[in-house]
Parts: structure tokens; sequence; C-alpha cells
């Protein structure tokens, strides 16, 4: 090719054309400035990337302990993680988990593009309704999973611990839906523990009690409109209160203000981790890799290897990674997620799982549980050591300037190590 | 007549590392270089009292930890510095920085685009996957002739068994990886044609392939072979020595010192001398002829059989097969010394990433319309400039608060279309390099106190370096692994017994600083434990 053969338009990939977006065309492309965040100072210069509420849990912390999640530096515990873990199962804790990410999924072919990227059917998600979901590459292997609220007939949110913008607008192809990155635009607050619905009704949102589990609608609080939902992982009863990013703040005070009476108390991300592995649920990134982010090609997971309870509806039609799934169901995964319960009463360091000597898997979160009375862990195992008996982990523990090593035997968890009956119940009680 | 158990032909980085581990092994070696200094293409050089820089070479990347430690240079003083890897930026006033931390990277990215930033997981993934798929490809020998049968036998099992181990969807992304253009590899990632094109210069620096040339994709792994590429989640970045490449020279040169081995430089070897098909020694310039158990070529492979042997030594047919090797320049350098640090209004102030390099680069289209340049052989217009201030990483190079440059101009043929490069053409080129400087850094070309051209031909003349290729011949896949530097090498050992090649002509080419010399001088003490 020489050069005067090369069509001139080519140079024109490189000057950036304002996307026009027609709001009836559902097929336009997203328009990329109304999402975006306006980044005037360059990336490395930001050490801090503030969530919404980032001064009011600044002004609650005793400890000025931080940590990053998703970019987003929140607090990682408030004033001390034992009295925070004593207010989320004895009263309620607010939390900021602003850092999700949240997706707009909405168009006419809403449903049919979420039927297709979900394992799970989505049909009969009813709007104003939430539903856990997966979903999976084209071989079969787990990319991630997340919450997915059904907010109209044809828009969806889809609330995510990882980014996936990509694989939902690779996806989205040949559907007229629209995917929007709405992460900035929303500040989440999630209100966790047994008090937590007697305080929304003291705040004066009298719908929380009738809320069943997973369900959500709109309510005004000190004023502002908040969608509120009866969902977190915490294995308890529990809302998240959805609200515009502007608003968060003023949803943070009045929350704190009328619940502080009776106990509730803000917490950080630690208690979010301990109370999130109570309740067993793993978390994407952490206990399971994206299958777009394993470098191994055995650290790809099915579903079926995470979530022990998944299979394949009879209803669900064609899905992506369905014909992987369907084709090797009746092969046993060769790794597992398992919840893990080590013996000893005080809290341990440990990563590496063996069955009579031999690594079998490494445990991914581990923490001390208070309502179980020992260390509890979410691992990866071989299938192979699945077994009743014989599990063991290597903690470690330092004394002084010496590392004493103890071998503490485990045992598989059938059931979470904290699920607490009024986590299902309708009406929720909200009776202090 | 003299004697050593071994002799480097040539002071080049991969010469000294294959003479350092020989002697660390308790060989006497001995190093010639025809040159007043040590360092081949990345000899330490001086443009003006007090800048330092290697004259040839980029002088970015360092050698890998494995041989550093290996060679315990740690002792003989040489240290690494970290640096972000580099920034793209466009004549559009666009940029494109690499960042080792994986959230800023990705927040660099999300400026380009949200979703580029997303598929930046899987980029990295694949990247990674066939980094380490390819990592013990180049730790050894590119199962070369078998010596002994079982020793060939294993190694073809051992690639029988990787292959086997691959799943099709493995084995798609390695055809994927090794035949496409890296323009439509990029397509299947990412859709800012920013990052697309800050991706795809990186690769074709070096290299003699377009942006749309197939197998062009496979360039784009290399960054990732660096042992700790993208630990961190973000872009590779670039270990380099610290005081330059003179350092690690100075470093190597302590260490064969150390160990009892002796350099001498202004010593040009004319000769080797073969006795019934093996080779015994060298001979020099000034007519000298010293004995070796066995002599090692840093030269390139051209150089190293057509110029050094008698032709009816060679065996039959060789010197056909060497003459086949492609080589050919597709770069100049050019030296600069500036009296003060260039300002880049369009990079945000204090970017980490401007000590691991700048590339000046346009669109992938331009890209192509550059190669084709350089393939008709017109004077490039719209060359590709890999620029390294190595004095902000590393402020000892030059006199305090002045600055050093140093620039790879991509698409330089070696002659062109209508006869050698005249004195004309080649302050053309001069003058479009400060140009494109100026663009991005208004003001630079007020604050140069040296500069220096150096084209593909002037690289030859100077350091004898075939066509002026820096590769040491092309690196597409017919002349890679098994068939580097010709199909059957493979490694350093030659069809000549005692003769090895240990500059980057042989496996694992340009791509492993100090590989081709660690190789050579595994196989030289393999082949003498063998012998007994």
């Amino acid at each position: 090719m020489t050069p005067d053969s090369l069509p001139k338009q080519d140079d024109e990939q490189a000057v950036p054309r304002p996307e026009i977006t027609d709001p009836a065309d559902e097929r336009a492309p997203v328009d990329p400035a109304l999402f975006e965040q306006v980044a005037a100072e360059p990336p490395f210069t930001r050490a801090v990337t503030a969530t919404p509420l980032h001064l009011e849990t600044a002004g609650e912390s005793h400890t000025n302990r931080w940590v990053t999640w998703n970019g987003y530096t929140v607090p990682e515990v408030l004033s001390d993680l034992t009295d925070e873990y004593r207010a989320l199962r004895g009263s309620a804790v607010l939390m900021d988990v602003s850092p999700l990410v949240k997706y707009r999924i909405a168009g006419r072919d809403a449903l049919a593009y979420l039927e297709r990227l979900a394992a799970q059917p989505v049909a009969p998600l009813a709007a104003g309704h939430a539903q856990h979901v997966i979903f999976c590459e084209g071989g079969g292997f787990v990319l991630g999973d997340g919450m997915l609220f059904r907010l109209a007939d044809d828009e969806y949110r889809l609330v995510t611990e990882e980014t996936h913008l990509a694989w939902l607008a690779d996806s989205a192809e040949g559907f007229r839906v629209r995917v929007e990155d709405v992460s900035a635009t929303l500040g989440v607050l999630s209100l966790q523990g047994p008090l937590s619905c007697f305080m929304l009704t003291e705040i004066g949102v009298d719908e929380a009690a009738a809320l069943e589990p997973g369900a959500a609608r709109w309510v005004s609080i000190g004023g502002m409109p908040v969608y509120l939902s009866r969902t977190g992982a915490t294995g308890d009863l529990g809302y998240e209160l959805w609200c515009d990013a502007e608003d968060a703040p003023h949803v943070w005070r009045a929350v704190m203000s009328t619940g502080q009476p009776f106990g509730l108390r803000p917490a950080g991300f630690a208690l979010r981790e301990l109370a999130r592995l109570e309740a067993g649920h793993p978390r994407a990134g952490h206990d399971y890799l994206s299958a777009f982010a394993a470098i191994e090609p055995r650290d790809m997971l099915p579903p079926a290897a995470i979530w022990p309870d998944f299979s394949i509806a009879a209803s669900k039609g064609l899905f992506n990674g369905g014909a992987a799934l369907r084709a090797a169901a009746h092969i046993a995964p060769s790794r597992r997620v398992v919840r893990l319960a080590v013996e000893g009463l005080e809290p341990v360091r440990f990563a590496a799982v063996s069955l009579g000597g031999k690594v079998a898997g490494i445990a991914t979160s581990t923490g001390f549980s208070p309502a179980l009375g020992a260390n509890i862990a979410l691992a990866i195992l071989d299938t192979g050591a699945l077994a009743p008996a014989g599990l063991a982990v290597l903690a470690e523990r330092r004394d002084g300037l010496s590392i004493v090593e103890t071998r503490l035997p485990a045992r598989i968890l059938a059931e979470p190590a904290f699920s607490h009956p009024r986590r299902m119940m309708v009406p929720a009680p909200s009776r202090a | 007549m003299e004697r050593h158990d071994a002799i480097v032909i040539g002071a080049g980085l991969n010469g000294l590392v294959a003479a350092a581990y020989l002697a660390r092994a308790g060989l006497d070696v001995l190093v010639l270089d025809r040159a007043s200094a040590p360092g081949g293409i990345a000899m330490p050089y001086e443009i003006a009292p007090g800048f330092l820089l290697p004259r040839y070479a980029l002088g970015s990347g360092g050698l890998p930890p494995r041989i550093a430690a290996d060679l315990d240079l740690g002792r003989h003083g040489l240290r690494f510095i970290r640096a972000d890897g580099g920034v793209t930026c466009f004549a559009d006033g666009h940029y494109v920085a690499n960042y080792r931390d994986g959230v800023v990277h990705r927040r660099e990215l999300a400026r380009h685009s949200r979703r580029d930033a997303d598929a930046w997981t899987r980029y990295r993934r694949d990247m990674l996957r066939a980094a380490r798929g390819l990592a013990p490809l180049l730790a050894r020998p590119a199962t070369g002739p078998a010596r002994g049968l079982f020793a060939g036998l294993r190694a073809r099992l051992s690639l029988a068994d990787r292959l086997a181990e691959l799943a099709p969807s493995g084995m798609a992304d390695m055809l994927r990886l090794w035949t496409l253009p890296a323009a439509e590899f990029l397509d299947q990632y990412f859709e800012s044609p920013h990052v697309k094109a800050h991706l795809c210069a990186a690769a074709l620096m070096g290299g003699t392939l377009g942006p749309f040339s197939p197998m062009s994709a496979s360039r784009l792994v290399w960054p990732w072979l660096s042992e700790a590429g993208g630990a961190m989640g973000g872009a590779p970045d670039t270990l380099m020595p610290q005081g330059g490449t003179a350092a690690l020279v100075a470093a190597l040169m302590t260490a064969i010192r150390a160990e009892g081995s002796a350099i001498r430089l202004e010593a040009e070897v004319t000769d080797i001398l073969v006795k019934d098909r093996k080779v015994r020694g060298v001979e020099l310039a000034n007519g000298e002829a010293i004995a070796a158990d066995v002599v090692i070529s840093g030269l390139d492979v051209k150089r190293s059989f057509l110029s050094l042997f008698r032709w009816k030594d060679l065996p039959a047919g060789l010197v056909e097969r060497v003459g086949r090797v492609r080589m050919r320049g597709v770069a100049a350098k050019v030296n600069m010394a500036l009296d003060a640090l260039p300002e880049f209004p369009g990079l945000p102030e204090g970017c980490p990433s401007i000590g691991g390099g700048l590339r000046l680069a346009g669109t992938i289209p331009a890209m192509e319309r550059a190669f084709a340049d350089w393939r008709d052989r017109i004077p490039p217009r719209d060359p590709l400039i890999d620029v390294l201030i190595p004095s902000i990483a590393d402020p000892s190079l030059a006199p305090p608060g002045k600055h050093l440059l140093s620039a790879f101009v991509q698409f330089v043929p070696e002659e062109l279309h209508d006869g050698p490069w005249t004195d004309e053409s080649r302050d053309a080129l001069r003058d479009l390099v400060t140009a494109r400087l100026a663009s991005v850094s208004p003001g630079i070309e007020t604050r140069i106190l040296a500069c220096e051209v150096l084209l593909p031909g002037d690289i030859e003349n100077e350091i004898g370096l075939t066509g002026g290729d820096l590769a040491y011949g092309e690196t597409t896949l017919d002349q890679l692994f098994a068939n580097r530097p010709f199909p059957g090498a493979g490694g350093a050992a030659t069809p000549l017994r005692n003769f090895y090649l240990c500059s980057p002509s042989a496996h694992p080419g340009p791509f492993v600083m100090g590989g081709p010399g660690a190789n050579a001088a595994a196989e030289v003490l393999s082949t003498r434990k063998g012998r007994g």
C-alpha cells in the first residue's frame, strides 16, 4: 500500500467525534459524557478517591484506618471492630457501600438481554424486586455475580463488585438496550441489623416492614427520595438505601441521628467483610477470580464450583456460557469454594488448607466469627479434598519475636456461620 | 601460543554476560573487542563532556533479575531503578500513560474509554498467559540440535506435553497471537484509537513489521516477559540500571575481572582458526594467534560466519543459509545533550511515567504509512519516535540540571530509493525529529547543546552490525526459537564444533537482555561437562 492509496478517512478515527444520541433510539451508543466523572487531575495524583459519603465517614472515624475498595478510599474500622460487630448483631449499623459498581440497563430488549447475560432465569423478576445473578463468559466460567434490581418494566440496575462494562457492552450487540455505568451518580448506604426496620419506621418510613426480602420501593427520608431495598449480605435483616450522590450525606445524617439513641453505629469495610464471611457469600476478585482476570486457566471456575446450589433452571433458554455449562453438567468441578470452620478460640491467621499433610486448597477470606466462636474462612479446595474429616490449616501466630505454627483441624460448614430467620420474616420485625 | 579456556569476541552486553557466567564457573576467559570501550551497541559514550549515554541502544531496560542475581552483580555495584513504563504523546494533543498500579492505570484508560479500562483486565490476562507460556521457552535453548539421542528426545517430548496441555481455546489464543496483525488483535479488546495506538506503537518499535503486518501482534507480549511484569495489575514497568548501561557494563567487567579473566580492548579478531572442522582459536589483526577450547562470538550471525571464517572451512550450505538470514535496519538513533529539562505542557506535571520513556506516535493508519515509507525506502515523513530522557530517573548521567535525550526513530531505511543518504536528507531527518519533539515540548530546539543522528548505515560502519539492525536479525516466527538464527539452530551451538553464538542473533534474540549470553554460557558448560 502506498501512502496515496490509503483512504483519507482513516485519519478520522483519531478525531473524537461528538456522539449524537437520540434519547428515543435505544440502539444508539451511550453518550459517554452523560455519566463521565470529570477528571480534572491526572490519575496518578489522586491518592484518595472519595465516595459521596466520605466526609460523613471521615467525621465518624476514631481510628483513621482506611482501605481501598474498588479504587475508592473507605474506612476500614471506624471505632472498634468488636463494638461495630456487637451493634450489627444487637442493634444496627450503617455502612457506606457506594464503591459497589452500578450499571443501568434499560431499553426495549433489556429483559431479553439480561436473560442472555445471566445464568439464572430473570423473567420472573417483577418490577420493584431484586435477585442474585451470575454471569459467565462463553466457556461457562464465571465472570462475576451481582444483584439485579428491576426498577421498571424496561429498566434494570445491576450491582456488582467489579467492573464489567466491556463484557456487558460486548453482550449487548444485537439487543436494543443501553448499558451505562452509573456508579458515580449513586450513593449507597447499607443499614443492617435486627433493629434496622425499627429505625426506618422511626424515621417515618412505614413501608419498610412490609417489604419482602429482595423487594424494593421508593420512599422518602428527610424529604429526599430514596430507593429502599431489603437486601444486604449479612445473614440478618437489613436494607440498602440508594439515593442521589448529592443527597447521600443528608440521608446518612437523617438515619444516624434517628438511630443513634437506639444503638445505631457507623461501621467500616472490615465489618462488612466479616458479616459477609459469616453469611458465607464469596466476593468476586477475592474469593474467586473473574475468568477475565484469572491468569492460570485452573483459576477459572464454573458457577457450581462457587455456588453449590446453582443449577441451570429447566425454563432457562439460551444464555452466555450456557452451551458449555450444559455440556459439562455431569462433570463435577475440580475445585470448589467452601465454608470452613477452624478449631480454636482465638483469632489466627492462615492461608493453606491441607488434607493428610498435602496442600489441598487456600483460604481466601478468613476471620474470627463471634457468632460461631471460631475462626471461619471461605476457601477454595480441590474436589478430592472435600472429605468429612482430616482437613487442617497451618496457623501462624507471632509470639514476641518468634513464630508459633500450629496445625488446627478444620471442618466444612454446611450452613453459614450466621443466618437468622428474621432475615426472611414478613412483615419484618419493627419493634425495638 | 597464548591459550585460554574460552574466547569471547565482542564486549557487548551478551558477550560480557557469557564471559561472566563462564568465569564464575572457573574457566579462564578472554574477551576481545576491537573498540576502545566495551559495551557494543550499549557502549557508554559522552556526547558532550559529562553527558553519558549509550551510543546505539536506547538505554531502557535492564538485565533480567535472574541474570543479575546469578552473576552477583549487586556485589559489583549494580543497582536498579524501577520506572513506570512510558507515555505516548499524540499529534492531536492526547496522551496515554502507563502506570504499574492497576487502579491508576485503569483510571488512565478510562480517560479515553471506560469500556477500555475494563477491557484491560482481559488484555492483561491474555498477555500474562502468553508471557508465562513463553518464559520457559526463552530461558533455555529452543530444542536445538540434539547432542545425544536422549537429550533431543526429552526436549521434544516436553514440547509435545506443553502443546497437549493447551485446550482448544488455548491453541486458538496462541494462533491468534502469532498470526494476527497488532492492529486487529487490539481491535478485539479496545475501542479507543488512542489506547490502541499506544499499545501498538510500543509493539512496533525495533521490529520490521507494520501495524497491519501479520504476526505483529506477537510483539505485544514482549514487555510482559519481565519477571515482575504487571504484578500490580497495571502496565509492565521498566527496570533500568542506575548509572545507565555504563554502570551495567562496568559491573559486568568487574565481575569478570574478579574471577581472574581478562578483557582486551582494541584487539580486533580477523580470523577464526579451524583445524579438522574444529575451531581452535582466533587470529588478531596484528597477526597474533590465541588458542582456545571454545570461541564464542558476540557478533551478529552474518558477521560471525561470513567475515571471520574462510568460507571453505564452513560446512556445506552454511554460507547460503546464513546469507538468507534477514537483517535490515529499521531505526536511526538520535542522541542529544540538553541544557535544561524539556517541558511537556501537554502532560500533567510530575507524571511519573515520563521517566520510563516518551513515545511520539500518530494513529495506527499513520503508523502503517510510516511502515510503507520504510518499505518503499522513502525518507521518513511521520516516523514513530521513542524518546528516553534517562537523566530524569537517574540524574547522575548528566551534569547537574542538564539532561540527556536518547531517541529511536522507527522506520528509517538503510538506503533511500534514490541512492544512499545524503547530508541534506540526514539534516532533514534531524530537523524532522527536532520538529516532532518541539511539537510536544515547545522550546526544546533552543536547549540542544549537542545532537547527533546515527543512521542504520552509520551503526553498521561503526560497530559492524549488519544492516544496522539492532535486533540482530528480524524477529518474525521464521527467525525465532528453533529457527533462530536459521532453522535447526535454536541455541548458541553452531554447526561448527567449539564455536558458539552469544549475540541476539541466537535464541532468545533481543527480547531478553543478556539471555543469549546466558544461554551460550550454559551450552558451553553443559558440553564441557558432557565431555568430562
